[in-house]
């Protein structure tokens, strides 16, 4: 299995007037041809502006990419020119946001919004994009899709909104599919649809997929590894199974802690607690963090987390942890 | 669709009716006797009477009223003091000058300013976004005159190279048509193509902002794609109503423009009825501005539904 | 809601207006330049000679010394014509602007109130609104003897119906708030309801307005002088001073482009202080206007 992407020391600060917000700080992970990777954190921790990075969406007035390689297979994204970008967008690599009732052009049909994406990168003429488009649909499972094709987003519900957002992103058959909270602006029962259709079109495209979310629910259910980020740094990676037993980061506990449990068995056995959180807030991103960002929230903190920040290493193989007190946190849970 | 259509069409008639009212009773509600008032300062007893007769206000005011509106039905709408003629043939007589400034103005205006407007919001705080704020500030301060007689000094006088003043027939000649019209339309149009850009600059900015439009740059359309079809087309609502308003600044300036440069229009025509006080043209000039204002803002609701489709269903 | 002291609060806008108009650029520049302008119009009889003295002798000299800005095909001296003329421009401005806007604000705060007198006024405003401002002046002039105050009135007329759509629209989204409602079942006056809760919001819109409705004045009264249906020739107004220079323009350019110079510049600095208010007072104004 070969990288379709590989990132390393990704960083990208944006400048404003209360002076230079470094959202993301040094990153690196890779993504497998067809796997699923986790992103996971709390707002503000970077997970989007990671992805907006891959892409290069970030608007060059507000911030850049300071520093950092981004590779997808093997080609460097970060030098490319604008147009090398917008071929590769929506094509190899496509993305889908947050919130389905925004993100669609009101004034376009839902056939233009599709089918205009399959003209740009694979030249053909408008019917035959436009037929392409309807099987698109099909494949998302919209019914009536010959209809759909000429109503405007305003006659869609949210579900079917974020389901044309997935056609018009696969619909060029993409490496890789960037999904940034797909699913956190829907309802329960139509987040499970929607995460099932993502997992099933997956496995049929072969697409790799980078599910940003800040619901662990998530994680468990698509994906296969998961990278953990706090304050704009990669804090923890893991296989899912693993880093659900085995978390070693503080931070990754205490996101498990707080994942509400409703078995009646866990208060039996006497493992039923109070509803843990992490106690704290963010560090404000405006100025450089000396020693482990997560240092004034951990319960396990030591003189040295605050002083040096922990570089990243593995225990085990796959998983790895930047935390200065990984041994103590296992044998806490232990 | 053809129901909006036909809402729209029948919201302009209680418009319309406000408009012949006020027009007719305005003339009976100045102060003073209007007759002795157009009649002039040292007219006679008898040519305030001639001039009483001949404008109707002899008779009974709702008698007068029924019998313009029928008139107006019918496409009557009086007849000049003065020269005795019907006001509808002299209207005839003149339109041509006048329509072919409005149009052209219009058309270079529009054509200017939604370019300009959006390249400023494209590159918002940049050096082509400061200069057409800095033009659409100022342009839409200089007066129409001010802007018409210093485009002569430079172009005409000095340069020499457009005619002075006056108009030229289309069908004497095109190139000399256009050149007739191109000082009086950058005159005309300066204030409007200031005010146009300046909407559009700040809609499409509002417009860039969107999600909407992060999606489409997401799927790597090229810029011009995104520029003009996915933001413009939303942001197109308040232009295309700014557009709308600013034909009233066109209507106004055009009753000056002819004056500055010359030309034969409906504007000069206005101006000469309203120093010989010859009401009754007055009156025909403004139901036909007013009118053709109307249109025009009807045309311009009825383009919302073809640009917005929330607005048809 | 009256939690925090009433007097406080317009302490605070005071303050905050303050700050807002040393920071924002534009309001100062507008302010400044139309400062002098005021001051020069308040004192031109004792700045410049006397606009109507004819001297045939000198018609028609390009500027010089003696001449600042030259002179007109009557010998008249074109800076102080144009110093004087400054004085109508802003009286015509300020008057228009005054009492548009306190007849929109009356009109506006009643419509946006009063749903059945709203829709029979509106429509007479719409139908207003639909003749071309310069020519509804013009018709009320043609049918009265010229004077300075006929041209002021016959400005406020196609002035008031904007003033009042902008109170109206405030006035409107205002009475639609849930509270208000419920203000009006516990029986709350509407003379209260107005002055105390919907007057204060109009405030801002209506100054910025104001200003737009004080330059767009200039203008139409500097246009209708310029066509000899506005100010009598007696009162010495940009416009007239222009529609004079029109014979002889291509020899003697000044008696047209200085005045026309000094109305742009003043129609600029009241435009600039009425963007530069908008975009401190209420940043959202801008997309309503």
């Amino acid at each position: 299995m070969n990288n379709v992407l590989e990132i390393r020391d990704l960083a990208t600060h944006f400048f404003t007037r209360d002076g230079v917000v470094r959202a993301v700080d040094g990153v690196s992970f890779d993504l497998a041809s067809g796997e699923t990777l986790g992103i996971v954190g709390e707002s503000g921790c970077g997970k989007s502006v990671t992805a907006l990075s891959i892409l290069r969406l970030i608007s060059p007035e507000t911030g850049r990419i300071v520093s950092g390689s981004i590779r997808f297979d093997g080609r460097e994204l970060t030098t490319l020119s604008d147009e090398e970008m917008r071929s590769i967008r929506g094509h190899q690599i496509s993305m889908i946001f947050q919130e389905p009732m925004t993100s669609l052009n009101p004034v376009l049909t839902v056939g233009t919004q599709i089918a205009e994406n399959i003209v740009r990168h694979r030249n053909l003429s408008w019917s035959a994009a436009l037929d392409r488009a309807h099987e698109m649909l099909d494949l998302v499972k919209i019914s009536d899709s010959r209809r759909r094709l000429d109503e405007y987003p305003h006659q869609l519900s949210g579900g079917m909104r974020q389901r044309v957002m997935i056609a018009i992103a696969l619909s060029c058959n993409p490496r890789v599919l960037i999904a940034d909270e797909p699913t956190t602006a829907l309802d329960v029962t139509i987040q499970a649809q929607i995460l099932g259709l993502m997992l099933e079109l997956k496995e049929k495209l072969g697409t790799a997929i980078i599910m940003i979310t800040h619901d662990l629910g998530v994680i468990a259910e698509t994906t296969q590894r998961v990278v953990v980020m706090y304050a704009g740094h990669k804090v923890e990676e893991a296989p899912v199974e693993e880093l659900f037993a085995r978390a070693m980061h503080p931070y990754t506990r205490g996101l498990l802690r707080a994942i509400p449990r409703t078995d009646a068995d866990a208060e039996l056995a006497g493992r039923r607690r109070r509803l843990q959180e992490i106690p704290g807030i963010v560090p404000a991103l405006t100025r450089p963090i000396t020693g482990c960002p997560f240092a004034p929230r951990c319960a396990f903190v030591a003189a040295r987390c605050r002083a040096e920040r922990p570089p990243l290493e593995e225990p085990e193989a796959g998983h790895t942890v930047a935390c200065w007190e990984m041994r103590r946190v296992l044998e806490a849970a232990a | 669709m053809t129901a909006y259509i036909i809402r729209r069409l029948l919201a302009t008639i209680p418009v319309m009716i406000v408009v012949a009212v006020f027009v007719f009773f305005l003339l009976r509600l100045a102060p003073g006797d209007p007759a002795a008032i157009i009649a002039g300062e040292d007219a006679t007893a008898e040519a305030i009477a001639a001039v009483r007769a001949k404008l109707g206000l002899d008779r009974p005011v709702l008698e007068q009223f029924v019998l313009w509106l029928s008139g107006l039905a019918h496409g009557d709408f009086g007849v000049s003091i003065f020269s005795n003629l019907p006001v509808t043939h002299l209207i005839a007589q003149r339109i041509e000058p006048t329509l072919a400034l409005t149009v052209s103005t219009l058309i270079v205006a529009v054509s200017l300013a939604i370019p300009m407007g959006v390249v400023a919001a494209w590159k918002a705080r940049g050096l082509v976004d400061r200069a057409v704020m800095a033009f659409a500030v100022m342009g839409f301060a200089l007066p129409v005159f001010l802007v018409g007689y210093v485009l002569i000094f430079i172009f005409a006088i000095q340069l020499g190279w457009l005619p002075v003043q006056g108009y030229s027939p289309i069908r004497e000649g095109f190139l000399p048509f256009l050149a007739s019209l191109v000082l009086p339309s950058m005159a005309l149009g300066t204030a409007y193509v200031a005010l146009i850009a300046r909407i559009t600059r700040a809609s499409m900015l509002e417009v860039l902002s969107q999600d909407y439009i992060r999606t489409a740059n997401s799927k790597g359309l090229t810029t011009r794609r995104v520029l003009m079809l996915h933001a413009l087309k939303n942001a197109s609502v308040p232009i295309v109503t700014v557009i709308g308003i600013g034909i009233a600044l066109l209507i106004s300036g055009v009753v000056i423009t002819e004056t500055v440069f010359n030309i034969p229009g409906l504007g000069r025509l206005t101006v000469d009825a309203v120093l010989k006080r010859d009401y009754p043209i007055v009156q025909g000039l403004i139901i036909v501005f007013a009118g053709a204002k109307v249109l025009v803002n009807l045309l311009i609701d009825i383009s919302y539904a073809f640009l917005d489709p929330r607005i048809r269903y | 809601m009256t939690a925090i002291a009433d007097d406080a609060v317009p302490a605070l806008r005071l303050a905050r207006f303050g700050e807002a108009i040393r920071r924002n650029p534009t309001i100062l520049i507008g302010a400044v330049l139309l400062a002098g302008l005021v001051t020069i119009a308040v004192f031109a009889p004792w700045i410049s000679g006397d606009p109507f003295r004819l001297s045939p002798v000198n018609r028609l000299r390009p500027p010089s010394e003696r001449w600042w800005f030259g002179t007109d095909r009557f010998g008249r001296d074109v800076f102080a014509l144009t110093i004087h003329g400054a004085r109508v421009s802003l009286i015509v401005g300020l008057s228009v602007a005054l009492i548009s806007s306190a007849i929109g604000l009356a009109i506006g705060l009643v419509c946006g109130y009063f749903r059945w007198v709203d829709a029979v006024v509106m429509r007479v405003m719409d139908g207003l609104m639909a003749i071309p401002s310069i020519l509804l002046a013009i018709a009320l002039i043609t049918l009265t003897r010229p004077g300075l105050g006929i041209v002021i009135v016959a400005i406020i007329i196609p002035e008031v119906p904007r003033v009042s759509r902008v109170v109206r629209s405030v006035a409107l989204s205002i009475r639609s708030q849930p509270y208000i409602e419920s203000a009006v079942a516990g029986g709350t006056r509407s003379g209260k309801l107005l002055v105390r809760h919907i007057l204060p919001n109009t405030v801002a819109p209506l100054i910025v307005q104001g200003t737009y409705v004080c330059a767009s004045a200039m203008l139409i009264e500097a246009g209708l002088s310029f066509l000899g249906a506005g100010v009598p020739p007696e009162i010495p107004s940009w416009g007239n001073i222009i529609a004079q220079g029109r014979t002889f323009f291509q020899i003697a350019p000044w008696s047209i482009l200085i005045p026309g110079a000094f109305l742009a510049i003043t129609v600029l600095a009241v435009n600039m202080l009425g963007d530069g208010l908008r975009d401190r007072l209420d940043p959202r104004l801008a997309r309503r206007m």
